[in-house]
């Protein structure tokens, strides 16, 4: 990369940005190095952190600044045009849209890392609803809704590695290949789903219920408030310890302020969600509490974010992405890894079809017809929380932010009264704009695009 | 390496002749057979070689035709699918498709995709049906016509400029497009239950109407076609003939002759087809549909701007390795701008076609945009187009929409009830991978370099 002979040892005493700033004309490349090293690994203190941070969002590495501003942008300017939108009842609601939105982005992204692209996602996830929906229905399989779950999972985890291993193996151009399934898919979801209505509406039997209050029930708001305190308290806990390992052990280590700082925003945004689901939303009775698919969502998303940030696995998937021929000399099994990206992204959309299945309540084939365009709002999510286009940047929490902003959108829009095809050139143009920020924003990172 | 055209054909078909074969084949298969044959033997075997190498030109596309006939009259209750009547309605419904392969194929030959070219074709299509509604805008059919090329030409300028200079990836740009174009689709249209119309009555519509819907009587049909016989083999024959008087590489004399008894021959066929009485005794249905000469047009058009022409050849060089086009000289951002602006205004000529297939009726159930591009797609790579770039012609389009409108047509005289709406969507996707599969493994063979 440079003629610099930057050390990246971990034995060494961290590089501060005083020293960067000292080498003058070279900034340059120091600024690549340092922008690829985590900035609270860098940091000493607060200060150097927000300094360094400020660095990378400079070189191109902006990470989830972009799409938070979004998040406020589109929160204020739909609050301005109709006060209904930040209530606490639209933003459970806005949440609730959202999350079919955010789980689908989740799946996309595993794909995206490794510079493919998967159109099939948003069938499959129609294809694992409607498979689940078909195994509960007593006068049909009439599986516990346990096994049903598991069978939705294991059928588009099975699509996946089809799908992958057309692409891995025969190096097929995935879009293609994805845009061939979908149209088998497309087939294969109205065959499976037989020409008629499935519904897991009937509260008489209980797998029914148990699917429909996935999406449609909560958690009691006193559990909600004391599952909150446990989840705070786990994870500010790991947190520490883990720095106070990381420190006793003499590796580079984020300032205690830093960590300090994380857990109590941690806390605060869980109270913040916590206290909003609590206020009453119904109509008429009472429907207070955490929904179910908030647990579900973060549940994902922190399974998703370990495999990708701290397993072998997901550095393979990174390397890829960034850069194949050097992750294959560098021994990475390049069919094999694409392969199991692409099985995850099936597993994930069938996460989001147990999801779809229950939010919808009662499947027709209007749902296949639907599918085509969650595929691209789930391209356009994960686009527009950060994910690159070109494989090798993103992260899970990308899928969730930039799921939010479709949601928002979507709901925003709906409130003023805009009509859906209205609403799809908005989304068009924000998928478009992401996609220009992406590419603009790799231009300006003193990388290879 | 010298590519003297009396010896390249020699090449070892065995492949003994060491390290060498590899290349010498490559340089035998990129140069047209026709050129580099003396005699019909030679031809005949060049042809194989290119075939051998990867470069399998029409042929696979032909086999699946006739295998997809053959299969189809074999299955067919009362055995209808190879019907006079029949096989005029599938060259109607495959207009559409073979229109919106050809403009795909202008894309696919850079390198990129187009995926909204579905969604551009229905607002080409409904532009112009708008522009000529009486009481309404009241244009001449042509102007209408020309608007609606005009539009699409701009939208896919747009796009391609996008593309082009911002560098973002075309399938995220035409994603985007699809889903924006399918928004004013519906907008133009006046909302999801609007329609437009053309009718059979006013002169002015009619003549779109008839676009698709028309026929030529069978007299005029022999005579039109004895011209277009007598004017393409003169071409031809000319052609190599000052090619001959040049001292440049020409076809064998036979070849030319067999090639104009072959355009003879299908066109014989074609009329008399299409001149057989598809109606009953009272009421006569014959004659050619005036979308095949339509279609003929576009062939024409677009077979002489991408060979003949050094637009052509730049984006045949821009698909093939964009660096090297550009370290040539090639204006990389300009050239692929003006491909997706002429691939959309073909696309829009498509959707014309497409209402006018409908009975001039268009409205937002008269087609899936998102299925079109998907059959412009699969039929431009069924017919032989490369997926990535540099490798494909017009009449590729045409004959994968060919093929597919084949498919569609006669998986629904399958009289297959419930599953016939799911088989619509699983033969063509099978189809379509079958056929990049074909297209990867064919390039592997080539040797030449796929992605990593």
């Amino acid at each position: 990369m440079s003629d610099f002979p930057v050390t990246t040892d971990s034995g060494e005493a961290p590089r501060t940005l005083s020293d960067v700033e000292l080498a003058g004309d070279l900034t340059a490349a120091p600024d690549v190095a340092e922008a690829d090293v985590p900035p609270e690994l860098l940091a000493q203190s607060l200060g150097e952190y927000i300094r360094a941070w400020w660095q990378r969002v400079r070189s191109g590495n902006s990470g989830v600044l972009p799409v938070v501003m979004a998040i406020v942008v589109v929160a204020i300017s739909f609050e301005i045009t109709n006060s209904k939108f930040l209530s606490p009842q639209n933003l459970v609601n806005l949440f609730e849209q959202s999350t079919v939105y955010m789980v689908l982005a989740m799946a996309e992204i595993f794909v995206l890392l490794l510079a493919e692209v998967d159109l099939s996602v948003g069938l499959v996830m129609v294809l694992g609803s409607v498979v689940v929906a078909e195994l509960v229905q007593p006068s049909g399989a009439n599986w516990p809704w346990w096994a049903a779950i598991i069978a939705g999972l294991a059928v588009c985890s099975a699509w996946g590695a089809i799908q992958g291993t057309l692409v891995a193996r025969l190096r097929m151009p995935s879009f293609i290949v994805t845009l061939g399934g979908l149209l088998i898919l497309e087939g294969v979801g109205i065959i499976v789903l037989g020409g008629t209505l499935v519904g897991i509406g009937n509260s008489r039997f209980t797998n029914e219920v148990v699917l429909y209050d996935i999406f449609w029930g909560q958690i009691g708001p006193v559990i909600s408030w004391i599952l909150l305190v446990v989840l705070v308290a786990a994870a500010g806990t790991g947190m520490w310890l883990q720095d106070v390992r990381r420190r006793r052990n003499g590796l580079e280590t984020a300032p205690r302020s830093l960590t300090a700082m994380k857990i109590v925003l941690m806390a605060v945004a869980g109270t913040a969600i916590v206290a909003i689901c609590n206020v009453n939303r119904a109509h008429s009775g009472t429907i207070e509490g955490v929904p179910y698919i908030i647990v579900i969502v973060l549940v994902v998303l922190v399974a998703w974010t370990v495999l990708l940030q701290r397993t072998r696995f997901g550095r393979y998937v990174y390397a890829i992405g960034g850069n194949p021929e050097a992750a294959r000399r560098a021994g990475v099994s390049l069919p094999g890894i694409r392969t199991w990206g692409f099985v995850l992204a099936g597993l994930t959309s069938g996460i989001a079809g147990v999801l779809f299945a229950s939010w919808q309540v009662s499947l027709t084939t209007n749902i296949i017809k639907s599918a085509n365009s969650y595929v691209l709002l789930a391209i356009a999510a994960a686009v527009i929380g950060g994910t690159s286009l070109f494989g090798g940047r993103g992260k899970t929490i990308h899928g969730v932010l930039g799921g939010l902003v479709i949601g928002g959108i979507y709901n925003g829009l709906y409130l003023l009264g805009v009509s859906s095809e209205w609403i799809d050139v908005v989304v068009a143009a924000v998928l478009l704009a992401a996609a220009g920020v992406d590419v603009l924003s790799r231009r300006g990172a003193p990388r290879q695009t | 390496m010298t590519v003297d055209p009396a010896q390249t054909p020699t090449a070892t078909p065995d492949g003994t002749a060491g390290t060498g074969v590899a290349t010498a084949e490559a340089a035998a298969a990129s140069v047209p057979p026709e050129y580099a044959a003396q005699s019909l033997g030679q031809y005949v075997r060049a042809s194989w070689t290119g075939v051998r190498s990867g470069n399998s030109g029409v042929l696979p596309v032909i086999l699946a035709m006739v295998l997809v006939a053959v299969v189809f009259e074999i299955i067919t209750p009362e055995h209808a699918f190879l019907r006079p009547s029949n096989l005029v309605y599938i060259f109607g419904l495959s207009t559409v498709y073979m229109v919106l392969a050809v403009a795909e194929t202008v894309v696919l030959l850079l390198g990129e995709i187009d995926l909204s070219v579905g969604a551009v074709a229905m607002i080409g299509g409904v532009v112009a049906f708008k522009l000529v509604q009486h009481p309404g805008p009241g244009w001449p059919w042509w102007a209408a016509v020309l608007a609606a090329l005009v539009v699409c030409g701009v939208i896919g300028a747009l796009q391609g400029t996008v593309t082009a200079r911002l560098k973002i990836p075309s399938f995220v740009v035409t994603l985007g497009g699809f889903l924006l174009f399918s928004g004013i689709l519906i907008v133009i249209l006046g909302g999801a239950d609007g329609t437009v119309s053309v009718s059979n009555t006013d002169p002015n519509q009619r003549v779109i109407y008839d676009m698709v819907q028309g026929l030529i009587v069978p007299v005029a049909g022999w005579v039109g076609l004895a011209v277009v016989v007598a004017v393409a083999g003169t071409l031809l024959w000319l052609r190599a003939a000052a090619r001959r008087r040049s001292g440049l590489a020409a076809p064998p004399v036979s070849l030319t002759i067999i090639r104009i008894a072959l355009v003879a021959l299908v066109g014989v066929a074609v009329v008399l087809i299409c001149s057989i009485n598809r109606g009953s005794a009272l009421v006569a249905i014959e004659g050619i549909p005036w979308v095949i000469p339509i279609v003929l047009v576009v062939l024409g058009v677009w077979t002489l701007v991408l060979q003949r022409t050094k637009f052509g050849r730049y984006l045949y060089a821009i698909g093939g390795n964009p660096e090297a086009a550009r370290r040539a000289g090639v204006s990389l951002a300009a050239m692929r701008t003006w491909a997706f602006a002429l691939s959309s205004a073909t696309a829009g000529l498509g959707g014309i076609l497409l209402g006018s297939f409908f009975f001039g009726e268009y409205s937002t159930n008269t087609a899936d945009p998102g299925q079109l591009v998907l059959y412009a797609v699969a039929a431009a790579v069924i017919g032989g187009v490369s997926l990535f770039g540099g490798r494909g012609k017009a009449i590729h389009g045409v004959l994968g929409g060919l093929l597919i409108g084949g498919i569609a047509y006669g998986v629904s005289l399958l009289n297959l009830g419930e599953l016939a709406a799911p088989l619509s969507y699983i033969v063509p996707g099978s189809v379509l991978l079958g056929a990049v599969m074909v297209d990867v493994l064919s390039r592997r063979g080539a040797g030449s370099v796929t992605r990593v």
